[in-house]
């Protein structure tokens, strides 16, 4: 009879690498017996398990006391007590990175075996993400100390069910198998090792098959007198092979969030119904959560990883709410000398200078039109974005002390005149420079600039009566115009646009709702010319009475360009005729640099007008193209941050996001996704989007549509990815109770954390990890 | 079903199921569960095995788990549970019910020292607190054993002339979660080896009628005189349902006890449940030498095989029983029936009790020794020793 005993670690499958031994020997025909020794150990504490194999029946029942090879299988458990009773010349296999050389010291009486299992296991993934099981690597590195063939071991597996990545690292295991160097030298001449080594060698010494003596043990303490005595005290983190700790990834939100806000902070802070602290958040990157709030695409819903489960939470609405109910009072720092000239108040400008004034610099902006807001008030109509609203966020930045001097345009003279005024000027004039199209008309009144329209609207100074109007274009302006000439009174408003509805730049929410307020749609439709009713002549310009027809040419998706998007190509012979009384271009717009010396390139960050003593930036779309508010935000964030370093020598943040980095171990700068999140530990819910004018009502008004979320209980659906929330299920679950919060900091008491890894497979937005000891 | 290597909650949970199964073209099968350690394997196998008609019910305790049982029995199913220890002792008042209503449900128990102080591994006072209600009761030294004994108890139990519960014990840990070589019958063979369970009593709704209602003590009585008078039967039964056993599947499950040199032994070790192996090697190795030793295995403990137990004496002038319980205030419960078995019968035979293994104290070669040791010096038998702990 063979017996093995096995030192593990609960959890490390022990008793199942038993089972394997002994069914590749039950496969061979032999009586077998794999056993464990339980108790009230859990994950962690060190375990026993056994097997018997013989020719003969088995004909005892008790445990193994005197075994013929012993395995380790963590190696922290190696020490003199693990080989009681082993037999001179029994095998030692040990789970570890040493060589057999480093421990025969102190195992001078049997020979040691050695393999890396837990690398082997790791690399196959066996095991949970928090533990890696190592019995079946050792199981195939067994089969040489034991004199098994491998395939004996492999039978035992596939037997028992175990294929695949198993099957693998005990082939991995049984090659990487370390022996001394004695046997390995005779190696070249004989078959590696015989199981029966163990048995002659213990035979030489005489020492075959000595049963333990009986013994008597004295008896314990009396009941009364508290049998069990005082608690064992023992530290049971000294079991522990892993160790949990904390750590933190970027939020996919947060990531992609143009404007840099912080977009977990400011939900964790609704999700608690504390509307005051979410708009402290998001003022600490941008002065205008209100208007995001309205207006921006929102990429973070986008990126959102709740999609993978029930949707994207509403963070636009979210981030609105805030800005509408929260209230936070700005607190400059020490005022500064320096003064800082901004052309432009438009998101990026406004911003910039909101930054510069909380640093304490002296900032004043100059605005060419009488109204402060540029693109945000002359560009958006009043129906997604009230003037009361944008008011109050622009009064916010000038309450820090901001100084404006409207209907000042700055021309490229007064520019360098600017700056031997200034310490810094940054120039924030956005995309001035309209794109237009040739339709073979001359100047016309029945043809607008869509954000010249907007504008007028705006003022209450153009109706479209009874029009047919037609919007060229697919961005957000294009929208604006077609919903706002509704607004006016037209006839019919009819959008045509040279590609598909998913090339549409503009906010996928308002074609919708463009849609629903009756505006048509002609997709991949170019405009050729324009002329006036029962008119042939190719240049005339005259509207006569009976308005215009448009002939318009159909087109086709052709091969990709550069940028991304398919390039729309005409299809011959596919003109048709729209009827059209007026005609609004919002093909984009590009910036206009005239401002600037003959030659100059902007780019976002760059020193312009080096030659002078004062750095001259170019910020917003003017040096990004970008388009969109929330890019323009953070922008002149970015400027701000960089001009304060400049000019003060301070080191500042300019990390792209504003993750609030809490107290962890490990940081991570990547984006957590959805895969690395445990979604199935979350209630599917559906997400709210907050209630909205009638449709009835909304064709003939210009009042806001959307009413927004009437409480911030949507927040708590956000999944808080990569970021502890303090949501505390790891404190719950922790069987050993050794996790606490203290404040909000997480702490493990290792003393008595035994590694389990429950705190990992519990938390659902996987910011606790295992590392091995 | 080839020979695999399981456990012995395996094992048993495997025949509960099989047995469960072979009813499916009769009334079907039902069971309560609940689980504890050492059981919890058998219960989670049985809620896994894809049944035909039998219903696996969970229940908030092992009082209900009995009750779900007594209620399927009741309405003519193949009924069966499983339990062990502290979850025993809350199962009781139930598992008295089963006895008195002659229903032949069958538990698979799993010997755990009763707590406190808590302790999880062997020890028989848990099934031995029953041994004074109606049920026949089993005690397995293998896996294979387990196997076989739980057919058998289905077939003993069933049987007209029986019509009493019955269960089968292993021991915890040392069987219960012990790998070995084990034949699992295949559905096969427990079709053929178990007739549909046709119980004469069972409830209909076309026959109204109460159970256990009020009754005077003549009749009550007279009752507990017919659960007597069946329990004799078993021993009988037991014999031709073993017969049937080896006929269907090749090998004999044993008999109410199983022996090694009782022939011409002077010197008998009495041994229950997994002792028995380990007592086996010893005795057998002490024959080789020429020594008059033997054993007696003791499978079946209720009903007692009395007569059986002192013919195989016949040779002896001691016995020395293995104890792996305390009765207080007594000794060792299998010691005071062999006794009595003795009672006026054999004076002259010396009987001495060993308390061996209490509370899973691990019973090893050198502990038997020990046993055989002491028992062939004695002039006299006294108070039960205390194995393996200072007097």
């Amino acid at each position: 009879m063979v017996e093995i005993r096995i030192h593990g670690r609960g959890g490390q499958g022990g008793v199942t690498l038993a089972k394997i031994i002994a069914t590749s020997r039950f496969l061979l025909g032999q009586s077998v017996q794999a056993f464990g020794l339980y108790a009230a150990e859990r994950s962690g504490a060190p375990i026993q398990a056994f097997c018997r194999y013989d020719d003969d029946p088995i004909a005892n029942r008790n445990l193994i006391y005197s075994p013929d090879h012993i395995i380790v299988l963590d190696p922290t458990l190696v020490g003199p007590a693990i080989t009681g009773g082993l037999k001179p010349g029994g095998w030692i296999l040990i789970n570890t990175t040493k060589a057999p050389q480093e421990m025969a010291e102190q195992f001078p009486d049997n020979p040691i075996a050695t393999v890396d299992a837990t690398a082997i296991a790791r690399a196959n993934k066996l095991g949970t993400r928090s533990v890696p099981i190592v019995n079946t690597a050792l199981a195939g590195a067994s089969a040489r100390m034991l004199g098994f063939e491998l395939s004996e071991i492999h039978d035992a597996l596939e037997h028992l069910g175990f294929v695949g990545p198993n099957i693998v690292a005990a082939s991995q295991a049984h090659e990487a198998l370390r022996l001394p160097e004695a046997v390995e030298d005779e190696a070249a001449e004989v078959p590696v090792v015989e199981g029966v080594l163990a048995e002659e060698t213990a035979e030489a010494a005489g020492a075959v098959e000595t049963p333990a003596p009986y013994t008597v043990v004295p008896r314990g303490p009396s009941f009364l007198e508290g049998a069990g005595g005082d608690l064992p005290g023992i530290e049971t983190g000294q079991w522990a092979t892993e160790q949990p700790h904390r750590q933190q990834y970027v939020p996919p939100c947060n990531h992609v969030c143009p404007a840099g806000n912080d977009v977990q902070g400011f939900l964790h802070a609704l999700a608690h119904d504390d509307p005051d602290r979410a708009l402290e958040i998001l003022l600490e990157s941008s002065p205008f959560p209100a208007v995001c709030g309205r207006v921006c695409p929102a990429p973070c819903m986008a990126s959102c990883n709740r999609i993978d489960l029930d949707g994207a939470v509403n963070v636009r609405q979210l981030e609105r709410y805030a800005g509408d109910n929260g209230n936070a009072s700005l607190t400059p720092m020490e005022p500064r000398d320096e003064r800082v000239g901004v052309v432009g108040s438009g998101p990026a400008g406004l911003t910039a200078a909101y930054h510069l004034a909380r640093y304490g610099y002296r900032v004043t902006v100059y605005e060419s039109t009488a109204d402060l807001g540029g693109l945000l008030r002359s560009g958006i109509p009043r129906f997604r974005l009230p003037e009361d609203v944008l008011d109050e966020e622009i009064g916010r930045i000038l309450s820090l002390g901001v100084e404006v001097e409207t209907e000042h345009p700055i021309d490229r003279r007064e520019l360098m005149d600017m700056a031997g005024r200034h310490d810094a000027v940054l120039v924030a004039t956005g995309l001035q420079e309209l794109r237009g199209l040739r339709l073979g008309i001359g100047d016309t009144p029945a043809v607008d600039q869509g954000i010249d329209f907007l504008d007028l609207a705006r003022r209450g100074q153009v109706r479209v009566d009874g029009e047919d109007v037609v919007v060229v274009g697919g961005g957000n302006t294009a929208m604006d115009a077609a919903r706002s000439s509704l607004r006016l009174g037209a006839n019919s408003v009819r959008v045509v646009y040279r590609r598909t509805r998913d090339e549409m730049p503009a906010i996928a929410e308002e074609i919708d709702e463009a849609l629903e307020e009756g505006v048509q749609l002609d997709y991949l439709t170019q405009p050729i010319t324009l002329q006036p009713n029962g008119s042939t002549a190719q240049e005339s310009s005259d509207p006569g009475d009976g308005g215009y027809r448009l002939t318009g040419r159909r087109m086709e998706l052709g091969e990709p360009v550069e940028a991304g998007r398919r390039r729309p190509v005409e299809i011959p012979g596919s003109d048709f005729e729209l009827t059209c009384s007026r005609l609004i271009l919002a093909l984009g717009q590009s910036p206009d640099l005239s401002v600037f010396p003959e030659g100059t390139e902007v780019r976002e960050g760059d020193e312009l007008l080096g030659l002078l003593e004062t750095p001259v930036f170019a910020i917003g779309d003017l040096a990004t193209n970008d388009g969109t508010v929330a890019g323009a935000i953070g922008s002149g964030r970015r400027s701000a941050l960089h001009i304060h370093g400049a000019l003060s020598g301070e080191r500042t943040e300019t990390t792209e996001h504003a993750t609030a980095r809490r107290d962890v171990d490990v940081w991570h700068d990547e984006v957590i996704r959805s895969d690395a999140m445990r979604l199935h530990l979350f209630e599917r819910q559906a997400g709210q989007e907050g209630t909205s004018l009638p449709m009835a009502t909304r064709q003939s008004t210009f009042d806001e549509i959307h009413m927004g979320l009437t409480d911030p209980s949507e927040a708590k659906r956000c999944l808080s990815c990569g970021v502890c929330n303090e949501c505390d299920l790891c404190v719950t679950y922790c069987p050993e109770g050794v996790l606490k919060r203290v404040g909000h900091r997480l702490e493990f008491d290792y003393a008595y954390c035994k590694g389990c890894g429950i705190c990992v497979t519990e938390c659902p937005r996987n910011v606790i990890f295992m590392s091995h000891l | 079903m080839p020979v695999e290597v399981v456990t012995g909650n395996h094992a048993a949970g495997h025949a509960l199921s099989v047995a469960a199964e072979a009813n499916r073209d009769a009334r079907g099968a039902a069971c309560g569960i609940y689980p504890i350690t050492p059981q919890t394997e058998i219960v989670e196998y049985v809620a896994k095995y894809p049944f035909t008609k039998c219903r696996v019910v969970p229940v908030e305790s092992e009082h209900s788990a009995m009750g779900v049982s007594i209620g399927a029995s009741l309405a003519g199913a193949r009924a069966f549970t499983a339990s062990s220890s502290n979850g025993l002792a809350y199962m009781v008042e139930n598992i008295m019910v089963a006895g008195f209503y002659r229903l032949p449900i069958v538990m698979a128990a799993v010997n755990r020292t009763l707590g406190p102080p808590w302790n999880i591994w062997a020890d028989h006072g848990d099934t031995l607190m029953l041994r004074d209600f109606p049920w026949i009761q089993f005690y397995c030294e293998s896996n294979q054993e387990i196997m076989d004994t739980t057919l058998l108890a289905f077939r003993i139990a069933e049987d007209h002339r029986i019509l009493l519960p019955a269960l089968v014990a292993l021991d915890a840990f040392i069987l219960s979660h012990t790998q070995g070589e084990t034949d699992l019958a295949d559905q096969g063979q427990a079709d053929r080896y178990l007739p549909h369970l046709d119980l004469p009593h069972r409830m209909r709704h076309d026959d109204p009628k109460t159970l256990g209602g009020l009754m005077w003590p003549d009749v009550a009585a007279s009752l507990r005189l017919e659960i007597d008078e069946a329990m004799l039967r078993v021993p009988a039964v037991f014999e031709e349902a073993r017969a049937e056993f080896v006929e269907v599947f090749g090998r004999d499950p044993g008999g109410a006890l199983q022996t090694l040199g009782t022939e011409d032994a002077e010197t008998i070790l009495v041994a229950i449940g997994s002792i028995a192996t380990t007592t086996h090697e010893v005795v057998q190795a002490r024959r080789a030498a020429g020594e008059k030793v033997g054993l007696i295995k003791l499978k079946m403990f209720r009903p007692f095989p009395e007569e059986a137990f002192r013919d195989a004496c016949r040779t002896a002038s001691r016995v020395g029983v293995l104890d792996r319980n305390y009765a207080a205030g007594m000794g060792g419960v299998f010691w005071q029936d062999i006794r009595a078995a003795f009672q006026s019968t054999r004076n002259d035979l010396l009987i001495q009790d060993y308390l061996t293994g209490l509370c899973g104290g691990d019973v090893t070669p050198a502990m038997i020794d020990e046993v055989l040791s002491d028992l062939m010096a004695r002039e006299r038998a006294e108070r039960p020793v205390w194995m393996g702990i200072a007097a």
